[in-house]
């Protein structure tokens, strides 16, 4: 099934100097369970393009279909429920509050006024969201006693607690060292199994190279990458011992 | 119980968060406002004390509000048709004056004309042109008043005390509110007594308790000098010793109807309860019928609150404009708190809308915020009068009997909360605003 589905997205910044063209008819189609990795140099644009499918942002031009329905055009009110329902967001920054624990973080996502919950069935999902992530015996800690990888698994879970439609991670592993990174990287994967959309915006193309599809915007469109080709193998030589 | 939206439980829910993650400012921010929320509560309960002790004052002098007083020219069968009309009821009676010797007969009392026992120096008596006599006595503050002792009889001084007697065809409690102090109040229901029950005021409590006296109640017109029975003692804010006696204990005294009137008619005094408009107009028409002229038959209807009101009401409005002023700096102070907290916290708002957060919600948490913080004010404000009023009552309420029965007026706590909510919202309504227009690509960006 389609989830998202983007047909000639463009995007202008009107700065203080001349605008200038971010997206200029950016095509993307993401299936059900799918995971899409988009690459790009700095400044290429790859944040606007998943702040409008976040619907953080507005598209100037073009279509946006969620689940076959278009919302390019969606008022205010109904983009918070929609991002609230059918949207995860991870970041770069992992934006917890730090005077609240790691279950109030996560459940900050199921108190937003979109929906009420009591508090035994909020905290039921919060603590299974925690447990998706490893990380449900942390609970109880302030962030400031987790360390970068569980602050980012916290924040996971927080995006995954709504059940969403898609996960959008925005440079998850840029603050984590490699190993950390790839805890992460498995952990957002592992989501794409219950059908979860994922699109993940790196600069690491080793983790890129794990998603099913990589992209990479260049001039404000997009294109697929190919696979590099594989190194020439060198038969090992026979040692030879004087 | 009130069931909240989601939308309100999640604004209390994260501003309650909001307010235990920043105590220093929120605890300045109620300093700022303390201020003002007490001096409305203050004023507030002033005023109403104020309004209380006049109301209960005027009360006791002039009747409950709605009472009907009825005046009508002094004459014999008139007086005798108000009292055939009026014998038992409950929404209506006369009250007669006249003074009462209990004590010796046939000597001065150590009190003559009824003054209070507290006075002193009383003068030499000097003779009026009605060939009464006139002596002036004065209190313990100092104020004096000519007292009419009566005509100079040349008795000697005696174990005997003068007092106004009220004389009550039905129970007066139910449009002047009396409070029994010992004992109990007159009975209007039963038989009546050859040896009338009368309740004393204070005063004249105060001068019994002083003076022994035989009890032997002399009242002029009586046929003889009956054995009073004192069933209790009643706070009438007379400072004048008085007693009050139902009508038929004392009637059984008086030889006739006829001398009954007579005996009444000067200084009576009629009340009718609000409902009672069908007794009000038997009455005129019996009035009328016994020889009174109808346009000389005057009602007037006690209206005390709201001339109470009307008096405090300029100088409540200009001790709350005071400190409805002293407020305004208190919000300038959490507007300044609130403006520094929301731009700390864009990040938090930008994610909180990136999580669906909708920007009313934003800018509702901000003011639950501010809200909770004037609400936290109030109680602190309202809880910090009533002790003070509690301790004051407790150290004043020897030299101030007024004050025993005060209790910290509602109408101040209802101002105080008013006051914090006000504060509240007025803070907090700049910071949650701009809280709600914080773009929530500030997360992106970050």
């Amino acid at each position: 099934m389609t989830l998202i589905e983007l047909d000639g997205i463009t995007k202008t910044l009107k700065g203080q100097q001349k605008p200038r063209t971010i997206l200029d008819g950016v095509d993307l189609t993401v299936e059900s369970g799918q995971s899409v990795a988009i690459l790009g140099r700095s400044g290429s644009g790859k944040s606007t393009l998943l702040s409008v499918i976040g619907l953080f942002d507005r598209a100037d031009g073009g279509r946006y279909l969620l689940e076959g329905r278009d919302i390019t055009r969606l008022p205010e009110r109904r983009a918070a429920a929609l991002r609230s329902a059918s949207f995860g967001f991870v970041f770069q920054r992992f934006f917890l509050l730090k005077h609240l624990t790691a279950a109030q973080n996560v459940a900050m996502a199921l108190v937003n006024g979109q929906g009420w919950l009591p508090r035994r069935r909020r905290r039921a999902k919060v603590m299974a969201a925690l447990e998706q992530v490893q990380i449900a015996h942390l609970a109880k800690q302030r962030p400031a006693k987790l360390s970068g990888g569980e602050q980012q698994r916290v924040a996971i879970a927080r995006a995954l607690v709504r059940d969403p439609r898609v996960l959008l991670a925005d440079e998850p592993t840029g603050a984590l060292d490699t190993e950390t990174g790839n805890l992460v990287i498995d952990a957002l994967l592992a989501a794409t199994e219950r059908g979860c959309g994922l699109i993940l915006v790196t600069h690491d193309r080793d983790h890129a190279a794990k998603m099913a599809r990589v992209v990479r915007l260049t001039d404000g469109v997009l294109a697929p990458v190919l696979p590099e080709p594989a190194a020439p193998t060198v038969p090992a030589l026979p040692v030879v011992h004087s | 119980m009130i069931r909240l939206s989601g939308r309100m439980r999640s604004a209390l829910i994260i501003g309650g968060q909001g307010i235990r993650a920043r105590k220093l400012r929120t605890a300045l921010s109620m300093v700022s406002i303390f201020l003002g929320v007490l001096a409305v509560v203050v004023v507030q309960a002033g005023a109403e004390i104020v309004r209380q002790a006049a109301l209960a004052d005027l009360e006791l002098q002039l009747g409950k509000d709605g009472t009907v007083q009825m005046y009508f020219p002094p004459t014999e069968k008139g007086a005798a048709a108000v009292l055939e009309t009026l014998r038992g009821r409950g929404d209506a009676l006369a009250q007669m004056s006249t003074s009462a010797i209990i004590g010796e007969p046939n000597t001065q009392p150590v009190n003559p004309g009824g003054a209070p026992f507290n006075d002193s120096a009383q003068g030499p008596a000097w003779a009026t042109e009605g060939g009464g006599a006139v002596s002036m006595a004065c209190d313990d503050q100092g104020f004096c008043r000519p007292i009419d002792v009566g005509p100079d009889t040349g008795a000697p001084r005696g174990a005997a005390i003068q007092l106004e007697l009220r004389v009550l065809t039905g129970d007066v409690r139910r449009f002047i509110p009396y409070q029994v102090e010992a004992g109990r109040w007159l009975d209007f229901t039963g038989s009546p007594s050859m040896s009338p029950r009368i309740v004393v005021n204070r005063e004249a409590a105060e001068g019994l308790a002083r003076h022994r006296v035989p009890a032997e109640l002399h009242v002029e017109g009586t046929t003889a000098n009956p054995t009073p029975q004192i069933v209790g003692v009643v706070d009438d804010g007379n400072g004048q010793p008085t007693a009050y006696v139902w009508s038929e204990d004392l009637f059984n005294w008086l030889p006739g109807p006829a001398e009954q009137a007579e005996w009444v008619r000067g200084s009576m005094q009629v009340m009718l309860a609000p409902t009672a408009g069908e007794v009000e107009r038997v009455l005129r028409a019996r009035l009328v019928s016994a020889g009174v002229a109808d346009n000389s038959v005057q009602t007037h209807v006690i209206n005390v609150r709201k001339n109470i009101a009307e008096q405090l009401k300029l100088l409540r409005l200009v001790f709350l404009g005071l400190a409805a002023l002293v407020l305004l700096i208190g919000v300038a102070g959490i507007l300044n708190v609130g403006l520094a907290t929301v731009g700390e916290r864009v990040e938090e708002f930008a994610l909180r809308r990136a999580v669906g957060t909708p920007r009313t919600l934003l800018a509702g948490i901000v003011l639950a915020e501010t809200l909770l913080t004037g609400l936290f004010t109030a109680a602190l404000a309202i809880g910090l009068s009533a002790a003070a009023l509690r301790i004051g009552v407790t150290l004043l309420h020897r030299p101030e009997p007024f004050l025993q029965n005060i209790v910290f007026p509602w109408q101040a706590a209802v101002a105080g909360v008013v006051a914090g909510l006000v504060a509240g919202l007025l803070g907090g309504l700049i910071p949650a605003v701009r809280a709600a227009r914080i773009p929530i690509a500030t997360v992106m960006r970050a």
